[in-house]
């Protein structure tokens, strides 16, 4: 597959990592250049760089991240030609599948081969893909793809319409994957590519409920058993850092104080008044009779004065507590993390089931299966305990008359 | 694109584990109940499964994984699988069923005496049925349930259970999902690929969630590639997950294992003298007692100067001690563009982890994730999710190694004036260090909203583009 040596050589596809949401595949072609918003790249000056380098730009502005492809990296960074499979549901359908070094697998459709690269991947070369495409274009595109990415001896890519024409080889791989329409029409197909001397593990990948019903019936009838059903998501989660959360004393405190002031105001204002109100009747009585009468008023306004004077030292005394409380709450702050607003909500439904060896299978035709004891082989692998049973027993009836037969 | 290329191709690269059943594996049997039990073959043995009766080992010898049985005479037999039934819709309601009615004849004495006469449990069933006074007015679905439920209580049957790593993974989830750390089979699987584990690589894992982390790695590497592992204790780590695995000994000899004094740069290890303190050996049990020593420890050393050389391809970490300090520690000995993943049952070790490395320059893009797994009964006429679920499969961290280059800035620079020192209070310094390109879309330390949205549609990959 992709290079596994330190060094970047030419020839190498390299991501190129700008950013979160901009990572791009870069064949690395001494002569080329890389021209973007975040800086001026040579192609040449990037062989022999170890992978995993921060590069600066050559005119000092800007910089990128050269990373050895990964699967993963592959499934950011591809052109899509059609909808791709996504980290939770690839991993999660290799492990049900238990691909591992060496497995023989089938996928149909090929798409934009996110999900191929990921097998091919973890099959290593002593395993094989046999992967179909029914569009032609796609299926060049990939084919090219694959071929640049040196999956040559690991993964063989047919255009075929697999519902109409099934697979290319019988009896001889481990594990199916479908990620077709109408995944039901490709289950016999399926059941003839899968080797019969062991147990064998079948996937189909569809976004509507009424296709999973669909395959389910087919899967039953075709002898898989085990037929069970997921729905995988990742939840990305956001990470801040912030100060620490206000304690409501706080802000208790806060309101407090603003009503002290609040309070210190009115008197203030009252004072003034009444001090406004004396020395207007003052002068009024002053220029009535010019005595010595107007001693009274004056009291009262220095009596105001000092009031306004003693709150307003409490005040300043408060306000730097404040300060160096907010100060300290930024020097330690916190680490809160939620889910992003906006996640993806359903991809698709996992269906899977088992293909049990050819020897234990060819009992099932010699017996009438109606009469036969219930055994733990059962489409339900982990019974739900008495109490939800009997609670499940009227949930039923919503899901009941829809579409099973249809 | 040829038909048919690539078929001669079948491989005959030798599994993980041997295709059937053999003497010395650890087998997982599910009974009737639902339970597992979890029997190591030992040859001239008689496995009991209590009421469900007991079978001599051999009858299990050579047969494949994955099969259902019925104990007839302490003999096993193969029992077919049995393909889902349709039922039939009918206009039966629990209109006229009530709680607490009398409705069964048959004691629980008869019932013993049925079983012991040995009657075929299919035919005890029948008998109740036969009995019950308002059977006949349950729904299909309800007699369905019924009859399931007597068969879980009595056949005599058993299920080889394939031990994929999936399977075991959830065995072991099921069963006590804390020696797992909360690693569920969803949450295994992303760690593999997260960590691009590939046959031929060379990984480093810190496993403290009872060797799942270890065995799955194992699995996939298939015998090629190599595994350090580091952990808490003087002698070899018990990684009990890896009992049922039963891999063959080629897939298990590419694991070594130090301890975090051991894989101490900074550190001699005190190693006994190999040589005999007379100089001449005394006897022949001295001698081989100390050439045993000499191995032992010439083979730590070396797995020592192994870890120091560095350029491994990726590490996993399922620990509970402080990551931080794990990344710290084996952070030098990553190659460029190693994956780095922490799993963690608790979002603020991750949370926290993260907050930390986003400082530091060399960890690029740490996105945290938390699986979400749901499954469904899949019954004709029956489909719905099932009622009980795991809550969680704990959280992931994942980020990427890179040689940082301290000369490059921004492009975005004049907008963010640098701060020089780390650990300033201004926010936009401390994203300075990793700075950049990254800073000016998705990375700055700070909260503003701008720099969360553009988070948002990024991280883990997860750009919406199926909405259909």
């Amino acid at each position: 597959m992709w290079s596994t040596a330190r060094e970047i050589a030419a020839g190498d596809v390299v991501i190129a990592w700008m950013t979160r949401d901009i990572v791009q595949p870069l064949v690395v072609t001494p002569g080329k250049e890389l021209n973007s918003k975040y800086g001026y790249y040579r192609h040449s000056e990037l062989v022999g760089v170890p992978y995993g380098s921060k590069i600066r730009s050559r005119n000092g502005k800007g910089f990128i991240h050269l990373l050895r492809p990964t699967p993963e990296l592959w499934t950011l960074a591809l052109p899509h030609r059609t909808q791709i499979l996504y980290l939770a549901d690839i991993a999660f359908v290799v492990s049900w599948l238990d691909l591992k070094p060496g497995s023989n697998v089938i996928e149909a459709g090929t798409g934009s081969g996110s999900f191929s690269h990921s097998v091919a991947r973890t099959i290593g070369p002593a395993g094989h893909l046999w992967s179909f495409e029914f569009h032609e274009t796609r299926a060049n595109k990939a084919k090219e793809e694959f071929s640049r990415h040196g999956m040559d001896g690991v993964v063989t890519l047919t255009h075929r319409n697999v519902c109409k024409d099934g697979f290319t080889v019988v009896d001889t791989v481990d594990a199916v994957f479908l990620d077709l329409p109408a995944p039901w029409d490709a289950v016999e197909h399926a059941k003839q590519a899968l080797r019969k001397d062991r147990t064998t593990r079948i996937c189909c990948f569809s976004p509507c409920m009424e296709q999973v019903l669909r395959t389910v019936s087919a899967l039953n009838e075709a002898g898989f058993t085990e037929i069970t059903m997921y729905e995988t998501l990742l939840r990305p989660h956001q990470v801040d850092a912030a100060p620490p959360l206000t304690p409501v004393s706080v802000v208790g405190e806060k309101l407090k104080q603003s009503e002290a002031r609040r309070e210190e105001k009115r008197l203030r204002q009252i004072a003034n008044a009444r001090a406004g109100a004396e020395r207007r009747a003052a002068k009024r009585k002053a220029e009535d009779d010019d005595t010595l009468e107007g001693t009274e008023g004056k009291r009262a306004k220095t009596a105001g004065q000092s009031a306004a004077a003693g709150t307003s030292v409490a005040d300043a005394a408060s306000a730097p507590v404040r300060e160096v409380a907010q100060e300290a709450a930024g020097a330690t702050k916190i680490c809160l993390s939620k889910t992003f607003p906006e996640v993806r909500g359903h991809t698709s439904y996992l269906t899977f089931a088992v293909l049990l060896p050819a020897t234990v299978m060819s009992t099932v035709l010699a017996v009438s299966t109606s009469e036969q004891p219930s055994t733990a082989v059962s489409a339900e692998p982990t019974p739900p305990p008495p109490s939800a049973v009997e609670v499940s027993d009227c949930d039923c009836c919503i899901f009941r008359g829809e579409g099973w037969r249809s | 694109m040829d038909v048919g290329e690539g078929s001669s191709q079948s491989n005959h690269a030798l599994s993980n584990r041997e295709e059937t059943i053999q003497l010395g594996h650890t087998v997982l049997l599910k009974i009737p109940s639902g339970d597992i039990r979890t029997v190591k073959l030992e040859g001239n043995a008689t496995i009991y499964l209590g009421k469900f009766g007991s079978f001599p080992t051999s009858e299990l010898v050579g047969q494949p994984f994955g099969l259902t049985y019925e104990i007839v005479d302490k003999k096993l037999k193969v029992l077919p699988p049995r393909p889902m039934q349709e039922v039939e819709d009918t206009e039966a309601t629990n209109e006229l069923i009530h709680d607490g009615q009398f409705v069964q004849p048959l004691t629980l004495e008869e019932i013993e005496t049925l079983k012991k006469s040995g009657l075929h449990a299919s035919e005890i069933i029948k008998k109740q049925i036969e009995q019950h006074a308002n059977y006949s007015l349950k729904t299909e679905y309800s007699k369905e349930k019924y009859k399931k439920r007597k068969e879980m209580k009595y056949s005599k049957s058993f299920s080889v259970i394939e031990p994929t790593m999936f399977n075991v993974c959830e065995y072991w989830f099921d069963k006590d999902q804390n020696r797992l750390r909360d690693i569920r089979p969803d949450a295994l699987a992303q760690i593999l690929n997260l960590a691009n584990v590939r046959p031929g690589g060379r990984y480093l894992a810190v496993d403290d969630a009872s060797g799942v982390v270890v065995s799955a790695v194992l699995d996939r590497l298939g015998g090629q590639g190599r595994l350090l592992t580091i952990c808490d204790v003087d002698s070899p780590p018990a990684y009990p997950v890896m009992t049922q695995m039963n891999f063959r000994k080629e897939v298990t000899s590419i694991m070594s294992s130090l301890n975090w004094a051991t894989a101490d740069e900074d550190y001699t290890p005190i190693l006994a003298s190999t040589e005999p303190p007379s100089g001449k050996f005394k006897s022949d049990g001295q001698r081989t007692r100390l050439n045993k020593r000499k191995v032992a420890s010439d083979l730590l050393m070396q797995t020592r100067e192994e870890l120091f050389a560095g350029e491994f391809d990726g590490l996993i970490v399922a620990t509970e001690y402080d990551p931080y300090s794990i990344l710290e520690k084996l952070f030098p000995y990553l190659g460029g563009s190693a994956s780095i993943v922490v799993h963690s049952p608790y979002v603020q070790v991750v949370t926290n982890l993260q907050n930390q490395l986003r400082d530091i320059p060399g960890y690029l893009g740490p996105a945290v994730t938390e699986g979400f797994l749901r499954k469904y009964q899949v019954l004709p006429g029956r489909t719905h999710p099932m009622m009980n679920a795991s809550g969680s499969g704990g959280f992931i961290l994942h980020v990427i190694k890179i040689y940082d280059d301290e000369s490059a800035v921004s492009v975005m620079q004049h907008r963010h004036r640098k701060k020089a020192k780390l650990g300033s209070e201004d926010v936009s310094a401390r994203a300075t260090p990793t700075g950049g390109a990254k800073e000016e879309e998705a990375q700055s330390a700070g909260a503003s909203s701008a720099t969360l949205t553009s988070i948002v549609d990024t991280d883990a990959g997860e750009v919406d583009k199926r909405t259909s």
